[in-house]
């Protein structure tokens, strides 16, 4: 079933919502990686959540502020008023996180009943991909001298260094953490597939859209019982 | 002979390369010391090149500061194969 296009109100405005699955019962928030890594992941993130729909738990795609269609200028936005935007999506529902990389960062906000995190990154190494992104097109300076701007352009994003320096004080807390198998930081699960994020042409990998699909679909029924 | 550390850092930055770049399993496997890399592989942009570094990074534990990203160590498959194995072999 194809998903239905929603909205959502939040303090700063108006954002689209994408609706998966059954009206009722608990729902998964999925939260894409911010900026560039949002690009390469969307497709494989909006096929989990069919998946997910195909297994009988809901999903809810939420446009973070100044992400994807959203109008909503990046100038004031910071890391902290992007996940609370995200804590008035399904206020009336159990809701469970599903983090994919640094969406891992804008969960902390929802009273989610779990939060579930694919190959998590920190705002640490967020900023750090970034300053290195900034510094491959050409500019040079350390991150502080990246930050000493108030717009920063990495990769034809206009980020202002009031949400950058943001990144890494967010909190990064999860009940279960899958991770690939190439990477060795702490997991509960590894899985053999290759990271999409990094990809110099975006794609996509039906065979981990299952996986993932039935780890996630298993948790939350685990979570319910 | 190599330690099989040094071959460990080299199958990891094969399987980087293949992943981040898209490249078929076939193509890395062929890669030798000398396999020219930057400028050399369409797919390997200055784009590309910040994330098969982080890769490298997560895969290996070890922290690329910027100051050591040059052409050199680039170059070829060889050279960044050494790179990597000095950050991850002390």
């Amino acid at each position: 079933m194809a998903p239905r296009i929603d909205h959502y109100d939040w303090s700063g405005g108006r954002e689209m919502l994408l609706r998966f699955g059954p009206d009722t019962g608990p729902a998964v928030v999925a939260a894409l990686p911010l900026f560039e890594e949002a690009n390469r992941t969307r497709t494989f993130v909006v096929a989990l959540l069919r998946a997910l729909a195909a297994r009988g738990i809901a999903g809810l795609l939420p446009d973070v502020p100044g992400q994807n269609e959203s109008v909503t200028p990046l100038t004031g936005l910071t890391l902290p008023r992007m996940a609370a935007a995200l804590a008035v999506v399904a206020p009336d529902r159990r809701t469970y996180a599903l983090g994919i990389r640094s969406g891992a960062l804008l969960d902390h906000a929802t009273p989610h009943r779990g939060r579930w995190h694919f190959s998590p990154q920190t705002g640490e190494a967020l900023l750090r991909d970034l300053h290195r992104t900034w510094r491959a097109a050409g500019n040079t300076g350390d991150r502080d001298g990246m930050l000493r701007s108030d717009m920063v352009e990495v990769a034809g994003n206009h980020l202002p260094s009031t949400l950058l320096s943001s990144l890494p004080a967010a909190p990064c807390v999860a009940d279960r953490v899958v991770r690939l198998a190439s990477d060795p930081a702490k997991a509960d699960r590894r899985i053999d597939a290759a990271p999409l994020w990094h990809r110099a042409e975006p794609g996509t990998d039906p065979v981990l859209v299952q996986q993932l699909a039935d780890d996630i679909a298993e948790w939350v029924t685990a979570c319910e019982a | 002979m190599l330690p099989e550390g040094y071959q460990n850092v080299e199958s990891t930055v094969r399987a980087v390369l293949a992943d981040v770049l898209g490249l078929s399993a076939e193509r890395v496997a062929a890669f030798e010391p000398a396999t020219p890399l930057f400028g050399a592989l369409p797919e390997l942009d200055s784009m590309a090149v910040a994330g098969v570094l982080t890769e490298i990074e997560d895969r290996l534990g070890i922290l690329i500061e910027d100051d050591e990203v040059d052409g050199d160590m680039l170059e070829t498959f060889g050279a960044l194969t050494e790179f990597a194995a000095g950050k991850a072999l002390v």
